[in-house]
């Protein structure tokens, strides 16, 4: 029988196998394996959470999480033996060979005390088989009432980083682009501890194509509230939205660099457009492109010294790295006639982009030379890659399921679970940097 | 039942009248929704922003495209003849290009692709004397489609450049 500490290993050896040929990843255990069973019992209330909603929800969005890791098989609370408001929350109490026979690997259990608006939690997690608590994987949190989405989303990225030795990206935000809210596009945010994404912008016109500034404060997107497309960006605190862009043309899109020091925008001026740095305010450090087919989509490498965009300079649009002092052009893919919308991983060592097939578009993810690619989607049509803060999972939209809605699948396109539902248009996901 | 149908015969006159006498842009503009009464003109985006579909065609004919391309094609400038008699016929007339794109293509590179359609546009009426100052130009890729369906007939509706009359 395996136990926790024996995937552990596993996990720890595929990290380093993983460096050194990714050809195995995942064979044993990674996303879409979905071989781990484990138990969320939702939280004991030792005050404050008479009805237990408080320790409900947080079961129910730390089991989420879990479950879209691709890594997990959710035991379901149903077949439960014990009442988590009656059972015992350390191991001298368990009975784990209660959880054992029900068939779980691992189990999570915990308390929480709510006092006005501050909420405590203490959350463990289990080894069924070896009958013990995990103390790296185990956390006790703080905060208001409103953090508690929070808590079981760092609990589950704690629980990921023990057994796959890369911490999860679920204490995240990712900002898109839907029709949910009328007829017209806005912009809205994703977490995973709502149900609902919450709508950020409010422009009342056309908006495209929304970024994360660098520390997550901060939103940038193209807004078409002056007419023709100009690059905004909303303070997310203040609510503030500011033109960030002046000048003549239209500003198809932006990209703030990692250190937030420096844009890359598309501007298109009179039919052509180019890819230029700009200085935080908006002036031209240097035009990066200047060629009569259309240069579009660029995004900044993790070490802000490349950039990656899609240019029709041969014909067709295909995806090309480059220095951020204009030289070193190098075109990345070669197999499709139509490649588009580049992410860079922010580990630096892949790219995903999306290829037209049949009809549609499919993602594809590769070494940046180009080397190793795969297609990772088949239903549907799929767009917009964009990296999950551990680079292991992406998100894009996708219209297997109909309408425009966001996928989030591991990157060797394993795992596939659906984001984001309703009969909206969700389009342009952008994954946010870990939360602080 | 009789009344929809009634209105229905009712615009079909009217819109033709307002064709041709060269209708201020607009000016159809309110709306009575009972009547099925439609406004003609105004851009893509005010009108969806007033729950009206983009408009095809109007006063001066759409051009369109094949895929992935912003070449004009000879029906493409059989049309462009037409707006160019009208244009010269309506000197002070001023108009915005408007370039659509299919959706088989992702957005950024849309918008980038409605632009190049509507410079050709631009270039073509410059080149047969319609000043610069009078036409401006703008790109609403694939964000604001004719049709919806997934078809070559649908996708080649929206491989256009509408062109908006902005005041006469």
């Amino acid at each position: 029988m395996k136990t926790l500490a024996m995937l552990l290993m596993v996990g720890l050896c595929l990290g380093r196998v993983r460096a050194a040929n990714a050809v195995v990843t995942g064979a044993i255990f990674g996303p879409g394996s979905e071989s781990f069973p484990i138990a969320v019992v939702p939280l004991k209330n030792v005050g404050g959470d008479a009805d237990g909603s408080l320790g409900t929800r947080f079961a129910r969005v730390l089991s989420r999480d879990l479950d879209l890791s691709g890594y997990f098989r959710l035991l379901d609370p149903k077949t439960f033996i014990e009442d988590p408001q009656t059972s015992g929350t350390t191991a001298a109490d368990i009975d784990f060979v209660g959880w054992a026979t029900l068939g779980a690997q691992a189990l999570v259990k915990g308390t929480i005390n709510a006092a006005g608006d501050t909420v405590t939690v203490e959350v463990r997690l289990f080894d069924v088989p070896g009958r013990h608590d995990v103390p790296a994987a185990s956390r006790r949190f703080t905060g208001s009432r409103a953090d508690l989405g929070r808590m079981a989303n760092k609990t589950a990225d704690g629980i990921l980083e023990f057994l796959t030795g890369e911490r999860g990206p679920f204490d995240s935000a990712i900002a898109f682009v839907s029709t949910r809210g009328g007829r017209l596009k806005e912009v809205y945010r994703f977490t995973f501890d709502m149900d609902d994404p919450v709508k950020l912008s409010d422009e009342r016109s056309l908006v495209v194509t929304p970024r994360w500034r660098n520390d997550n404060r901060a939103v940038l997107f193209t807004s078409y509230r002056e007419h023709i497309p100009r690059l905004f960006q909303l303070d997310l605190a203040t609510r503030q939205v500011t033109r960030l862009v002046g000048g003549p043309g239209q500003v198809l899109d932006g990209a703030w660099s990692p250190d937030g020091s420096k844009l890359l925008v598309t501007r298109d001026e009179g039919g052509n457009s180019d890819i230029y740095l700009l200085d935080s305010g908006g002036q031209m450090i240097r035009r990066l492109t200047d060629h009569w087919a259309i240069d579009v989509s660029p995004v900044w490498a993790p070490d802000g010294q490349r950039l990656a965009f899609c240019s029709a300079r041969t014909g067709s649009p295909q995806i090309y790295i480059m220095n951020i002092d204009g030289s070193g052009l190098t075109r990345v893919s070669h197999t499709g006639s139509y490649n588009t919308s580049p992410a860079w991983s922010p580990k630096g060592d892949r790219l995903a982009y999306a290829t037209r097939a049949s009809g549609g578009f499919q993602i594809v993810v590769g070494g940046v030379d180009g080397s190793g690619e795969q297609t990772i989607t088949s239903m549907g049509s799929n767009e917009n890659p964009s990296w999950a803060p551990d680079g292991r999972y992406l998100v894009f939209s996708s219209t297997r399921a109909g309408q425009h809605h966001l996928f989030l699948s591991d990157r060797e396109g394993k795992s596939q679970k659906q984001l984001t539902r309703g009969s909206a248009d969700d389009t342009s996901p952008a994954w946010s940097r870990r939360l602080e | 039942m009789w009344r929809v149908a009634l209105a229905l015969v009712l615009i079909a006159p009217l819109a033709g009248a307002c064709k041709k006498k060269s209708m201020r842009p607009g000016e159809g503009g309110a709306g009575a929704a009972g009547l099925g009464e439609e406004g003609l003109g105004g851009s893509s985006l005010e009108r969806s922003k007033r729950g009206l579909g983009p408009e095809e065609g109007g006063i001066l004919g759409d051009v369109h495209f094949a895929y992935d391309s912003y070449e004009l094609d000879g029906s493409a400038r059989d049309v462009l003849a037409r707006n160019v008699d009208w244009l010269r016929q309506n000197s002070r007339a001023k108009v915005e290009l408007e370039g659509h794109c299919d959706s088989r293509g992702t957005i950024e590179y849309n918008l980038a692709l409605g632009a190049k359609r509507a410079k050709s546009v631009k270039d073509y009426l410059s080149s047969q004397g319609i000043a610069g100052e009078r036409v401006s130009t703008i790109s609403y890729g694939k964000e604001l489609p004719l049709c919806q369906e997934e078809s070559e007939p649908c996708w080649a509706r929206n491989r256009r450049v509408h062109s908006v009359v902005l005041g006469q």
